[in-house]
């Protein structure tokens, strides 16, 4: 089954007319969506600015990062939740748009670099326990969110 | 007949005729809007959940507040700019939508909440800097913002679906 083809039979699928049909599921469920994305970036504003080594210094990164990763694994589970319900209303909007993949590349990836490079500073002590590369992988976290917002929005004029 | 007029006037200005002609300008300013309001709800977010008694990176609001703040007004900054320059795209279409006038009143609303807050609450800020629960009138204050912000979100993304684009 090629993606055009399962594109068209989610369309034609009962749940999708419904998503599609009832006129304030679309524009709530990309509002919440947007309230998802404002709480990784402020969270990730406030995160990697300290990683960056320009706010709040005097504050270890571990604990930093113990109060905000939480609510960025939080709202990427919103975020997935009401994408998933965009994709199923409008597949062909979405999984027949390049940039729709290309937001998903970049959101993966910054999950999986969240992995590697933020969880293990829940137990890191202090600074000396950041790695070499902290401060241009702050910003490269920071340019991954904004490239997201980017495609998101592309998504709708392409 | 004036506000007509000078909507009218917007909307023959070449800075409005540019940004409707180049095919990519609207997305692009609107890329910037969203990331200028997702900052400056996000750092708000950081700020009003303080109010309530959720800590974040600081137990003192008064250092988180002076923290974040610069941010959300740089943020604001931005979200206004790119904001005007929508309307201006299409003057006459967004003053006639009614989710683009809540909005403004919700903006407006905002701030009268932000401005009362200052004007008492803060003043004494010493006095309650590191309570958690913070008095009741700074959690009011932080409902408040936060009820209002998520609003501004709402009706942002409703004028996408109600604007009678005159294009």
């Amino acid at each position: 089954m090629s993606v055009e083809s399962f594109g068209d039979w989610l369309y034609a699928t009962p749940i999708s007319t419904t998503f599609r049909e009832t006129v304030w599921i679309i524009p709530t469920v990309q509002s919440i969506h947007i309230l998802a994305i404002a709480v990784i970036v402020g969270s990730a504003l406030v995160s990697e600015l300290r990683l960056a080594g320009i706010l709040a210094t005097d504050q270890a990164p571990a604990g930093i990062v113990r109060r905000y990763l939480p609510r960025i694994w939080g709202a990427l589970v919103v975020l997935l939740i009401t994408g998933l319900v965009l994709v199923v209303a409008e597949p062909a909007r979405t999984i027949n748009n390049t940039v729709f993949w290309i937001k998903m590349g970049i959101v993966s990836s910054a999950f999986l670099l969240t992995l590697i490079v933020r969880k293990p500073l829940l137990v890191a002590a202090d600074d000396t326990d950041l790695a070499v590369n902290a401060k241009p992988v702050a910003w490269l976290f920071l340019l991954m969110w904004t490239a997201v917002i980017f495609c998101g929005r592309f998504i709708a004029y392409t | 007949m004036t506000l007509e007029l000078t909507l009218q006037q917007i909307y023959d200005s070449p800075i409005s005729a540019a940004i409707r002609e180049n095919t990519n300008a609207f997305p692009i300013i609107e890329t910037f809007h969203v990331i200028a309001i997702t900052a400056v709800l996000g750092t708000i977010m950081i700020v009003d959940l303080r109010l309530l008694g959720f800590t974040s990176h600081r137990r003192g609001a008064n250092r988180l507040i002076a923290e974040l703040l610069p941010y959300t007004w740089v943020a604001f900054a931005l979200a206004v700019v790119s904001g005007g320059l929508l309307f201006v795209s299409n003057a006459p279409a967004y003053a006639a939508n009614v989710e683009f006038q809540l909005k403004l009143v919700a903006i407006a609303a905002a701030g009268i909440n932000m401005l009362i807050f200052h004007g008492t609450a803060y003043r004494r800020i010493a006095d309650w800097d590191t309570d958690t629960p913070p008095p009741t009138s700074v959690k009011v204050s932080g409902v408040i913002s936060l009820i209002l912000w998520v609003t501004v979100i709402f009706l942002g993304r409703w004028i996408g679906f109600t604007l009678d684009v005159l294009f």
